[in-house]
């Protein structure tokens, strides 16, 4: 039956010629040489990495965009918990409703979600009005870090709260029920039984939250404004607006392949710590 | 119609051997069943019927016709599903219309077939229904009915009962059985069900490990079991370890409880260590049959028509006794036990499986 | 529990689902405002903003781009992650989770590296990216995942014995496709086509770096145009493409549920 393979045979190759090729030739492109005038030369060099590597700026711009992206991921998980513990244990009636509350969000493009932000708490947005209104100086809520967080957080939470809430759906109410039975109040029963179950469910929503915080783009550069500079914006500044290629794939692939290390690590972490939940 | 005949199936998934070597002739019109444990090949052994697997060796043969390398569509079978595999979006009436429709039957024939099976499976009226509507028996027989309304060859049943509850379940045996007889329709039915397996077959097919290990009428399985393993899965058994001589055309058997004499079996053939295979119903209270022995009443469990003992003869030998509870017997009573000699058959002590 | 009953708990859950819907909330009303700007008191009820998007050629030339873009990315998406589906839920054997990880794996690398690595190879291999070829290419790559999923979970579910039953039936290979297991899986399939058409149509960054002089599609130039002004004309277009969203969501909850979109998918 060796037709059924021709199923899979055009993927393979659509996925070959435009994700495989790509990026081997992103990372070829990091190892070429920049010359002035010329989009790149190919001959093998170690500079761009040297400049990137160097480069006091690279480092604590790096740094900020760790920072935010952990921000992110801390203040998700704190708000998409709740939200998460709501849905799981929602009555089967309205469960749809608060899931497809939670999804529909997703589905309204980033870009729009940033722009009612800025409707919402801009320097002549809604709440600064309000604000005026009542008598009070106006707050700079937009085109900083604050706004850039409010944004992120926004964008990523459902993606936390929809990997809290499969973990959770997964706890059988019995298993809470016999832990009251046992003597523990409500708060303990959390504490001591639901929350460690759920855990799988936060450690990956971790996950996802964080790559996807880490490499947005179109949330700092809305909402951060000109005081915010994060490695994507670098990049894509490189890329375009300089067309310094090789650097730029040099920033791209020293910042990805940390993060892809830092990610190793936490996921090995994780797994030691969920040694329980294998099968 | 058609005569099934299997030739050295055998059929491996990785390193398991889920069917070795199997051969049987199933003759036209006759009902047999697949029995065994599950994981014994019974269900694989089917599906190589049906052409939903291809067996790594053997052939398998509709009358004269090799069928082997067909697939299934090609067969000519009719196949119901444990599960009933009823087409969610289709209603009753287009269910059971598939199979002519596909073929190519005329609509005003369509019509009229799928109607007359309706009416002889009592759904006639529900062909609108779509499968959700209907009770497990409805499903069930419209299940039949899609699968008989193609005049099949050969009738393929996999545990169909299996989902229904016990009442229904002990009804629906005697309907599929009437069933085939009126279609006369060659018939092969799955189950890890020995009483179903009894109730419904002309001759039983006990598999294990995809082997093998008996082939006959229901009676003769009962009573003229090949091995421990076959008179254990049959109805209850119990047994008693022995040495066998013949003396004088008889075959008796010593035991450490005594020596009985025995109606044959694998004694018979020649066997020195064999076990005496007694039901539970062959063993009588008192004194009144040849072969005796002594024990003491240990449990006793209400049946309804019987009364369930247990009853200790040696250390290491416990009997379980059927019998009607007219006279009862006291746990801790000693008691006298007789059979005949034609209630004793023998099989041999070593497995050979 | 009691915990999920008590009204510090609901009310908490509340002002949550406010902060997830605010800012959409807030466009709806800003589209249908009459001021230039969303002020308090508000100015009134008016439709002027979407007559202004309706008679502004940025937006609709955008937004028809936009909308024929998402259309053959879907198409494309749908045949090769329907494909890939089937292969990998029913054939792959031993490559099962090699396959799989491959498939997702658009979904796991940062859109915007997989966009520059995009525009590299594209302009590297002379291709270029000119027209529509490379944003259509670029989308269904990332588009693909979705289509996967959603189809591999129908699949997952799927009870062969259906099939088997129509095949005994006499019904052959492909008729067995048509009749029995394309209806069947035909929720699955049209949600998954919803959510590459939808994933397509929001895209940000793929489009951002492969988007081609003249060609722009409608998140680009809603970012263009946030850039230097505010006039509600954004917020009509936004209202617009919301509306999209919000019917897709709701016809997807009605053909497959969401629940089992949520979190019942292969993992």
């Amino acid at each position: 039956m060796w037709r059924r393979h021709l199923l899979i045979a055009p993927v393979v190759l659509f996925l070959i010629v435009l994700l495989i090729v790509p990026y081997v030739n992103m990372v070829r492109m990091s190892f070429l040489v920049k010359p002035p005038g010329e989009r790149y030369l190919n001959v093998f060099t170690l500079d761009n990495y040297a400049r990137v590597l160097r480069d006091g700026f690279y480092w604590r711009i790096l740094a900020n965009t760790v920072w935010y992206a952990v921000l992110t991921t801390a203040l998700t998980l704190l708000l998409g918990y709740p939200l998460a513990y709501a849905i799981a244990r929602a009555p089967n009636r309205r469960r749809p409703l608060l899931l497809m509350l939670l999804i529909a969000p997703l589905l309204v493009g980033v870009v729009i979600r940033a722009y009612g932000w800025l409707i919402l708490l801009g320097r002549v947005g809604l709440v600064n009005q309000l604000l005026r209104y009542a008598g009070r100086q106006p707050v700079e809520l937009m085109y900083n870090v604050t706004g850039m967080t409010i944004g992120l957080v926004h964008v990523f939470m459902p993606f936390m709260a929809l990997s809290i809430a499969g973990a959770l759906q997964n706890i059988s109410p019995d298993v809470e029920r016999a832990a009251r039975s046992l003597g523990a109040s409500p708060w303990k029963t959390f504490w001591r039984v639901t929350w460690p179950l759920s855990l799988p469910g936060v450690f990956a929503g971790m996950l996802l939250v964080f790559v996807l915080a880490v490499s947005s783009y179109v949330i700092p550069i809305l909402l951060g404004g000109n005081n915010v500079l994060v490695i994507p914006m670098l990049v894509v500044q490189l890329l375009l607006d300089a067309f310094n290629w090789p650097v730029g794939s040099a920033l791209a692939m020293v910042f990805f392949g940390l993060t892809a290390v830092v990610l190793w690590g936490y996921v090995k972490l994780m797994n030691r710590a969920l040694r329980w939940s294998l099968r | 119609m058609a005569s099934i005949r299997l030739h050295e199936l055998t059929k491996r998934f990785g390193r398991v051997v889920a069917v070795n070597r199997l051969s049987l002739q199933i003759q036209e019109g006759e009902l047999i069943t697949l029995l065994g444990p599950s994981g014994c090949g019974k269900t694989t052994t089917l599906r190589i019927i049906g052409g939903f697997e291809h067996p790594d060796g053997g052939e398998v043969f509709f009358g004269d016709r090799a069928v082997t390398a067909l697939p299934p569509e090609r067969r000519d079978t009719g196949i119901v599903f444990q599960n009933y595999a009823l087409f969610p979006h289709l209603t009753v009436n287009e269910n059971v219309a598939f199979g002519l429709d596909v073929r190519g039957v005329p609509r005003a024939e369509i019509a009229a077939r799928v109607a007359a099976i309706l009416d002889k499976v009592q759904l006639g009226g529900l062909g609108g229904r779509y499968p959700h509507q209907l009770s497990g028996g409805q499903q069930q027989r419209t299940a039949l009915a899609r699968a008989l309304v193609i005049n099949p060859q050969v009738l393929l049943l996999d545990e169909p009962l299996a989902n229904l509850d016990a009442k229904l379940r002990e009804e629906m045996r005697f309907y599929i059985r009437h069933l085939q007889r009126e279609f006369g329709i060659t018939t092969v039915y799955v189950t890890h069900d020995q009483a179903e397996a009894m109730v419904l077959a002309d001759r039983i097919v006990v598999l294990r490990d995809g082997v093998l290990q008996q082939l006959g009428a229901p009676d003769e399985l009962y009573r003229r079991p090949r091995s421990a393993w076959v008179a254990d899965f049959i109805g209850l058994s119990n047994f008693i370890r022995g040495t066998a001589a013949a003396q004088n055309g008889r075959v008796t058997v010593r035991t450490a409880v005594g020596t009985f004499e025995t109606s044959g079996g694998a004694a018979g053939d020649g066997a020195r260590d064999v076990l005496v295979v007694l039901r539970p119903e062959a063993l009588h209270f008192g004194g009144g049959h040849p072969n005796r022995l002594a024990g003491v009443v240990r449990e006793r469990a209400f049946l309804g028509n019987l009364l369930d003992y247990r009853i200790e003869c040696a250390p290491d030998l416990t009997l379980r006794v059927q019998a009607d509870p007219s006279r009862r017997y006291e746990p801790g009573e000693r008691v006298e036990l007789s059979f005949a000699a034609g209630d004793a058959w023998t099989v041999p002590a070593a497995d050979p499986a | 529990m009691s915990e999920g009953r008590s009204p510090l708990f609901v009310a908490v859950v509340v002002v949550l689902y406010a902060f997830l819907l605010a800012p959409i909330v807030i466009i709806v009303l800003a589209a249908f405002n009459a001021g230039e700007y969303l002020r308090f008191p508000p100015d009134g009820l008016s439709i002027r903003w979407f007559v202004k998007f309706a008679q502004s050629g940025p937006f609709v030339r955008a937004f028809v781009f936009s909308l024929q873009l998402a259309a053959a990315t879907t198409i494309l998406a749908t045949v090769l992650g329907g494909m890939a589906a089937f292969y990998v839920v029913r054939h792959a054997g031993r490559f099962r989770d090699t396959l799989r990880l491959l498939v997702v794996s658009p979904l796991q690398l940062p859109a915007i590296l997989t966009g520059i690595a995009l525009l590299l190879f594209f302009y590297g291999t002379g291709l270029g990216t000119r027209g529509m070829r490379a944003l259509l290419l670029g989308h269904t790559l990332v588009c693909l995942p979705y289509v996967f999923l959603t189809i591999s979970t129908v699949l997952v579910g799927f009870d062969r014995s259906l099939e088997e039953a129509a095949r005994s039936l006499g019904a052959g290979p492909l008729t067995t496709f048509r009749r029995v297991t394309l209806p069947l899986i035909k929720g699955g399939v049209i949600s998954g086509a919803l959510f590459a058409f939808i994933t397509s149509f929001d895209q940000f960054p793929i489009s951002l770096l492969l988007v081609s002089v003249g060609n722009t599609t409608l998140p680009l130039q809603l970012f263009d145009y946030l850039r230097f002004s505010f006039d509600p004309t954004a917020a009509a277009v936004s209202t617009v493409s919301v509306l999209m969203s919000v019917a897709i969501v709701l016809i997807i909850h009605r053909l497959v549920g969401l629940e089992s979109i949520a979190w019942g998918g292969p993992r």
